[in-house]
């Protein structure tokens, strides 16, 4: 208690005693009167009734001092000398020191706001849904071959949680005009000792870096050419991986994967049909890291994906083999405000590809190995914790058509408005040598994000 | 694809055996000033490692590969919690691959959790901002809330390593003590702060201006995470030419020519602040801090 509570108390116990004496049925002076001893007989027991409230507040405050901590003890009052002819009052009885029992004071309490804590700890049984994201991403493009369009690209629900204490499960669900796909839907072991995790269902596969990236979450506003052609777009995979990381000073992190194939886009082979177990598509991948300053890192990785001949449905070998290397400049002091990206991708796919068409004159299919190569190299800055000015390259060949060459340079202006909130301008200038083809491309990229958001390790 | 597994089996092969020597208790902070009180109340026991190293904005700790080296050798990792870390923690366990460590893991030690915590949202909105959500987290800055932070990091290195209870306990009380006898300094020294209105970058002083009776008059940005827009700039250089507002602080991850603007705009001292042990060469433990930061605003407070 606060020890001007004290100065309130003794204030409400005198004004109660003076209202009570104003109150009081003095006798009146027409029906009675009075006498002298009569009159010191009421005094005596007015002073007598005094000193009792006198006491009674001493004894209070002295309770106050003693609950309030850190108050310096109150010297005691000099005694009051008694009027005369009225014996002095007896001195008050100390009040004993008073001990406090912290453990019993804490329990009182706890046991006050009990009902509270019980209030707000109650379960739902929506407490253990998961959480819940949703991302709006929507384009305005013109080109001089396609003209204008409002495109919405997507809108995708992300949800994750943890599954049990041996696994978490997260799923991607998107909504676009051609319909609504489970992007993702996959299942990541977190108990596993040694560095590994096993993850399965349908995910995207650990080949390269920008393959894995959702379209909302590139730095760009589209995926770069040689992704779409011989990936297939986003690196989409049902099956299994299996990562480690390997028990080194230095970062190497290995991922081995079996899929039916790779890639959302990748018609060469269907989900759908069953094979054989040695007709799947395998993936390894290797990616390790180096600081060269407090600031700057690189980043390295080699993937190859194999695919043997799928025999029900007519294809022969395939191998992509994609070299990543992505540096990072973060000065540690101003992360937020400066730096910047500049990540770079090289694929080659070597693949048996189905020749000239067959005709009744020469009814077998004749197939050829093909080797085409494609590759992207972009640098972002960060100017400050909103504009991200960056320039794209791409080139990329055409594995049908190895003569046939396509390059894009694509600059571009990202402005933050929050760290949920994207507004992209881009300019790409498209050239193909054979057939000769040209094409000035505008895009406005608005993209948001509402809900749960997850900063992930593979988007830093 | 042959030559990948080649390789994986040579590094297999090159990992380095385990020794079997008496080991450590290997300990990650995310940042400088947890792992000064671990030192402390661990002492020879633990080798201690820390995410940041001071200079940075601890809702923007770049993600480095090395950082999910260092967790997956975790016994422990000890946080300031709050979800003051969010930008880069959650992601680098994940990538650790440690079951140890796992949010709500024994090997998780939120240091937040002996802590009254101040601006809890009323209701969560990011149109609130969205970096403190459960409160502002930036607990360091108070020295006796960093005393429950000790006792936090006390209580949790017990509970991992309970044949090493008693000498975390003991060693985490001397340093309690040695903290209580820096605070009484503290508030003499912090006398002439006493009522002075105070604008920082970022709100992350609330705690120290109540511990030492200053008073938050408001942030250059806007809210937490989200950058001034000119509107709001203007409006608080207003209402700091009304209020008399005498000091701005610039937490020195943040930009100096916003900060700069406002100070001269008003005719406010600007102050350049550590926001964790290491910002400056001179904060090199957790008292030396609180002893900067003190000194600084004195300084700027007395006209020195």
């Amino acid at each position: 208690m606060h020890p001007s509570a004290a100065v309130w108390i003794r204030r409400i116990i005198a004004s109660a005693l003076g209202i009570l004496l104003a109150a009081a049925p003095f006798p009146a002076p027409a029906q009675q009167a009075p006498g002298d001893a009569q009159l010191r007989q009421e005094l005596d027991a007015v002073k007598e009734q005094l000193r009792r409230v006198e006491q009674q507040m001493r004894q209070q405050e002295e309770l106050i001092r003693r609950l309030s901590p850190g108050t310096p003890p109150v010297a005691a009052p000099p005694a009051t000398p008694g009027a005369p002819g009225v014996a002095a009052p007896p001195r008050p009885a100390p009040v004993p020191p008073m001990t406090v029992d912290v453990e019993e004071l804490r329990r009182m309490i706890l046991a006050d706001i009990q009902p509270q804590l019980t209030a707000a700890n109650k379960t739902f049984a929506s407490q253990f849904n998961p959480a819940i994201g949703f991302i709006v991403d929507t384009v305005f493009s013109h080109s001089r071959e396609n003209k204008s369009n409002f495109e919405f690209r997507s809108g995708e629900i992300g949800i994750s949680a943890s599954v049990d204490p041996f696994a978490r499960a997260y799923a991607i669900i998107n909504g676009t005009p051609d319909g609504v796909e489970v992007e993702e839907a996959a299942i990541v072991t977190t108990a596993l000792p040694w560095g590994f995790t096993v993850k399965g269902g349908r995910f995207f596969a650990e080949f390269g870096r920008l393959s894995t990236f959702h379209d909302h979450d590139l730095p760009f506003v589209n995926r770069p050419l040689v992704l779409d052609r011989f990936i297939g777009g986003e690196s989409q995979a049902d099956g299994v991986e299996v990562n480690w990381l390997a028990p080194t000073p230095q970062y190497l992190a290995f991922t081995v994967g079996a899929y039916n194939k790779i890639g959302a886009a990748n018609d060469r082979v269907d989900n759908r049909i069953p094979r054989d177990i040695s007709e799947f598509t395998f993936l390894g991948r290797l990616h390790t890291a180096f600081s060269l300053t407090d600031s700057l890192g690189i980043d390295v990785g080699l993937s190859d994906a194999y695919t043997p001949e799928v025999r029900n449905v007519g294809l022969k070998p395939r191998n992509v083999f994609g070299a990543d290397f992505t540096v990072r400049y973060a000065p540690l002091s101003q992360a937020a405000y400066r730096g910047f990206v500049w990540g770079s991708e090289f694929l080659v796919n070597h693949e048996t590809r189905p020749g000239i068409t067959p005709t009744e004159d020469s009814p077998d299919q004749i197939f050829r190995v093909r080797d085409a190569f494609g590759g992207y190299s972009y640098f972002e800055a960060r100017l400050t914790r909103r504009y991200y000015p960056g320039v794209l390259f791409e080139y990329v060949q055409d594995i049908d058509r190895p003569a046939s060459r396509t390059w894009a340079l694509s600059p571009y202006f990202t402005i933050w408005a929050s760290e949920f909130q994207r507004l992209r301008l881009q300019y790409t200038r498209l050239e193909t040598n054979s057939p000769k083809q040209t094409d000035d491309q505008f895009f406005l990229q608005w993209t948001i994000i509402m809900g749960s958001h997850a900063h992930s390790f593979r988007d830093r | 694809m042959r030559r990948l597994l080649l390789v994986l089996l040579a590094i297999v092969a090159l990992l380095p055996a385990d020794a079997g020597a008496a080991k450590k208790i290997q300990v990650v902070t995310t940042i400088p000033d947890l792992a000064d009180m671990t030192r402390k109340v661990a002492g020879d026991l633990a080798d201690v490692s820390s995410i940041a190293t001071g200079v940075e904005d601890i809702h923007a700790v770049p993600m480095k590969p090395k950082f999910a080296v260092l967790l997956n050798r975790a016994d422990v990792v000890i946080l300031m919690g709050l979800e003051a870390e969010h930008a880069f923690l959650p992601a680098l366990l994940d990538a650790s691959r440690n079951p140890k460590i796992r949010r709500d893991a024994p090997g998780y030690i939120d240091t937040s959790v002996y802590v009254p915590v101040l601006e809890v949202p009323s209701r969560l909105d990011r149109s609130l901002g969205d970096q403190h959500p459960m409160g502002n987290p930036h607990i360091n800055l108070d020295p006796v809330r960093g005393k429950s932070m000790v006792r936090a990091i006390a209580d949790g290195l017990a509970r991992n390593f309970p044949e090493h209870a008693s000498t975390f306990q003991k060693n985490a009380a001397a340093y309690t003590k040695e903290l209580d006898a820096a605070i009484a300094r503290w508030q003499q020294e912090a006398a002439p702060l006493k009522g002075k209105k105070l604008v920082s970058y970022h709100p992350d002083l609330i705690y120290f201006v109540e511990r030492f009776g200053l008073e938050a008059f408001g942030t250059i940005e806007m809210r937490p995470g989200i950058d001034p827009t000119p509107s709001h700039v203007a409006d608080l250089i207003e209402r700091m030419r009304q209020a008399k507002v005498e000091i701005v602080v610039r937490e020195r991850h943040y930009p100096a020519g916003l900060a700069e603007t406002v100070a001269k705009a008003t005719g406010a001292k600007l102050v350049e602040l550590p926001a964790m042990v290491g910002g400056v060469p001179e904060a090199d433990n957790y008292i030396a801090f609180i002893d900067y930061n003190i000194r600084a605003l004195v300084k700027a407070a007395t006209g020195g």
